[in-house]
């Protein structure tokens, strides 16, 4: 069988599968497209808030992505992002107003880059996969800030686990924040950085060098390059983005850091760059997507759709993008 | 076997090559490195298909279509890269693949295993992982895993290759032993003296071709020297102007092997600049180690170097590149290019922090494109456009290519491993000519090659490695091929 036919069946078998399933709830799957479609982009309301979906998948993708050039699969987004949330918290909560907000965003950066320094150096001098260490540096993350908020910096007038709100001085610039519209200037830096990082692979000689590592180490090593440096050093800044990124949700959406923080941010970022078509400006649609399945999957709950549809139609894609992108083109030695 | 034919592409690997050995006997399988030893036993161990050619086993005309099939028939082959899974115990990996059925009777097993194992005099902890055994250990591990499944005809490739002088007499003491009881045993190896001391009949191949079959007591180490290498013209003097500075110097320099025992044992070499040296020797003889220390890509355990008139571990591997360091590598997938990226951002591998590929960390990407074009065409790459992906290109042509990087700007010291590795002799001539060529610029080379005609062809010198230790071939023989095959294969 020809491999785009294959592709062309496990597309039409994963668009069976979610229409399956939609019928299995008890919906109407026109009904449901629609009002996912609408619920995501149909209203200035719906659109921000599929944009305030999108600006931490992008920013969280953008430190997948980073890593995944170098050749890292950086699983621990979703724990570098849950500590840099939660130090970035304790820092605003301590400093109202721009400054506040500054070292927030610096201390939400170095706990990310903490975060991830021991999978990095792992993988590069003990060759511990970087997978297995930044899923359990998740669980250590998870734990350990439901322990700090259900006590040391637990705001102690609430029931539940969570911090007081940082000051409305330190709230992180909106661009557009008339009536319905609000978008947080924090999707322009998403979009400026995704931008920026396409740019620095192509035309720096560091980013050259990393991509190099992550494609062939040893033919990297042959040219010069540190691979084990570039290893630690790509982990340390996929660290430092996630941790950004938990900053920047914080500061501009939740005001507050509470147990459970991320609903999976960190997880659906792996998706997001999976989805970007290995380049880095392609992040900036594919976390769009993965936003509007998230603000619609909320939305068609009303139809009495389960909201996890979205998960399958998430994974369908995933399985297609990967079955596109291993069609690779290998040369047959003559 | 009688009559084995096997082609590969323009190669013809063997070419109408008889082999017979007798029941009950060890017999020695030599010849250079791509003569055609290894191909001859994988067409034997159903590994490889001949083009023609038939095969007898005890008087039988046999089709050995498979593997399996040779095992069936009672051929067994230890390649020299064991077949053992350090995660498994001993026990697991001796009957991996001949369990004997879908549930594994580990007890009868284990009697089993005891009982060949005590027939052979070796020992084994059955349930301890593989991995904590010596390669002694591995290599006695392979030879129980062959009667294991009742071979009666073993095929031992390179066997020593891994093993201690002792370790290698007790794994013929061993075979002796296997051979006494009935069992034929086809040795492929390199070791001369391995031939002459446990060997009963020895056949050489050279090109692909038969030489002779021989028996050992009719012959000498110095005439089968000689056969393997081949009756050769005493090529002209060396072509060299008067060498200038020194470029390399390595005194009682120690490398330590991919496998942890010395791979270089104090090892004193000198490259002068307008020098084309040559290293001749056998594969795995401290090669590979020798240029990755230059390279930086391995340290050194003893002794020290000076490359450019500087200590090497004072210089990083990307220095030792910036300051003129040129490498052909060894594998040139796996080393020398990244398969799925274009011919353009291929060709700054290596260079990636030099005029023109870049200047203050901006890949300059005009000047790379044009660069790209002058290193392809340099040995005519045949290549579609310059953004397509370097896989798509033919092994000899991703040859060119990297030949021609490592030839393109001012080189300093060029290291090239088997330059000409898949390329024509046409092509051979001109990538050997163009180093010459960077060489009376004011360059120098270090070559390693399997072929010691193609080094006699172009190098000014020719040193020898043999299990790690460097030699010279003396004053006299400087270009005597007999005197180089002695020492490549230890015969003197």
């Amino acid at each position: 069988m020809k491999r785009w036919m294959q592709i062309l069946l496990l597309a039409a078998l994963g668009i069976g599968l979610v229409i399956a399933a939609i019928v299995a709830s008890g919906s109407n799957p026109m009904d449901a497209l629609s009002g996912m479609l609408k619920g995501s982009l149909g209203t200035p309301n719906a659109i921000s808030g599929t944009l305030k979906e999108t600006t931490p998948l992008l920013l969280a993708g953008i430190a997948v992505f980073l890593a995944l050039k170098a050749g890292l699969f950086n699983i621990g987004v979703e724990g570098q992002f849950t500590v840099g949330a939660c130090a970035c918290s304790v820092v605003a909560i301590k400093l109202p107003g721009i400054v506040g907000m500054l070292l927030g965003i610096l201390a939400g950066i170095a706990m990310g880059a903490l975060w991830a320094y021991p999978a990095g150096w792992i993988r590069a001098y003990r060759g511990g996969h970087e997978v297995i260490t930044t899923i359990m540096l998740n669980n250590i993350a998870g734990f350990l800030t439901i322990a700090l908020v259900s006590g040391p910096i637990k705001d102690p007038s609430q029931e539940g686990t969570t911090t007081q709100n940082i000051a409305d001085s330190s709230f992180f610039p909106r661009v557009a924040d008339q009536g319905p519209w609000t978008v947080s200037a924090a999707l322009v830096i998403g979009i400026l950085g995704a931008i920026a990082l396409g740019y620095w692979l192509k035309k720096a000689v560091r980013g050259y060098e990393l991509r190099a590592v992550g494609a062939n180490p040893t033919a990297a090593a042959m040219a010069g390059i540190d691979a084990k440096k570039i290893i630690v050093r790509a982990m340390v800044s996929s660290g430092a983005i996630g941790g950004f990124a938990g900053a920047i949700q914080v500061l501009a959406f939740e005001h507050r850091f509470y147990g459970n923080f991320s609903p999976g941010y960190g997880f659906d970022a792996l998706g997001v760059a999976l989805l970007s078509g290995s380049s880095a400006v392609g992040l900036i649609p594919s976390a769009f997507l993965f936003g509007i399945l998230a603000k619609g999957g909320t939305a068609i709950q009303v139809f009495g759709v389960p909201k996890g549809i979205t998960t399958v139609i998430l994974g369908v894609l995933i399985v297609i993008a990967a079955a596109v992108r291993y069609r690779k083109f290998k040369a047959v030695e003559s | 076997m009688t009559g084995i034919s096997k082609r590969f592409g323009e190669v013809q690997a063997l070419d109408s090559v008889d082999l017979s050995v007798e029941s009950g006997t060890l017999h020695a399988l030599v010849g250079e490195n791509g003569a055609g030893k290894s191909t001859l036993m994988k067409v034997l161990y159903g590994a490889l298909q001949p083009d023609s050619g038939e095969v007898q086993v005890e008087g039988q005309r046999v089709d050995i279509k498979s593997s399996a099939q040779a095992i069936a028939l009672g051929i067994g082959m230890v390649s020299q890269h064991y077949g053992i899974i350090p995660e498994l115990s001993c026990l697991q990996n001796l009957i991996l693949g001949a369990e004997g059925g879908p549930v594994i009777q580990l007890a009868a097993a284990r009697d089993r295993a005891q009982e060949l194992a005590a027939k052979m005099g070796f020992s084994f902890d059955w349930d301890s992982d593989a991995a904590d055994l010596t390669p002694a250990g591995a290599q006695k591990l392979e030879i129980l895993k062959l009667l294991w499944r009742n071979s009666r005809i073993m095929i031992l490739d390179e066997p020593t290759a891994m093993l201690s002088p002792l370790d290698g007499e007790a794994l013929f003491a061993s075979l002796r032993q296997l051979v006494d009881g009935g069992s034929t045993v086809i040795l492929v190896t390199h070791r001369l003296p391995e031939v002459f001391d446990y060997c009963q009949e020895v056949t050489v191949l050279r090109g692909g071709k038969l030489v002779a079959t021989k028996s050992v007591t009719s012959t000498n180490p110095a005439e089968l020297a000689e056969l393997i290498i081949g009756k050769r013209l005493e090529p002209a003097e060396s072509h060299a102007e008067t060498p200038g500075d020194v470029i390399f110097e390595a005194s009682e320099l120690s490398v330590k092997g991919y496998r942890g025992d010395l791979a270089l044992k104090s090892i004193n070499l000198k490259i002068r600049s307008g020098e084309v040296v040559g290293i001749a020797g056998v594969d795995g003889s401290g090669q590979r180690e020798l240029l990755h220390a230059i390279a930086g890509t391995v340290g050194f355990v003893g002794g020290s170097a000076k490359l450019f008139g500087r200590d090497l571990t004072e210089i990083s591997a990307q220095q030792r590149l910036d300051a003129g360091l040129r490498i052909i590598p060894e594998d040139r997938l796996g080393e020398g290019v990244i398969e799925e990226w274009s011919l353009v951002e291929n060709c700054a591998l290596g260079l990636q922090r030099q005029f023109p590929f870049s200047r203050s960390g901006i890949v300059l990407e005009g000047d790379r494109r044009t660069a790209a074009g002058v290193i392809a065409d340099r040995f005519q790459t045949k290549r579609g456009s310059l953004d397509e992906p370097i896989a798509s290109l033919s092994g000899g042509n991703q040859q060119r290519f990297v030949a021609g990087r490592a030839l393109f700007g001012k080189p300093r010291l060029i290291l090239a491993f088997q330059p000409a590795r898949g390329l024509d002799l046409a092509a051979t001539r001109e990538v050997y000519e163009a180093i010459r060529e960077k060489c009376r610029e004011g360059a120098a080379a270090l070559v390693v090659s399997y072929d010691l005609d193609e080094l006699l062809d172009y190098c000014d010198r020719i040193v020898v490695l043999n299990r790690g230790v460097l030699s010279e071939p003396g004053a006299g023989n400087e270009r005597n091929p007999e005197v180089i095959g002695r020492l490549m294969v230890g015969a003197e």
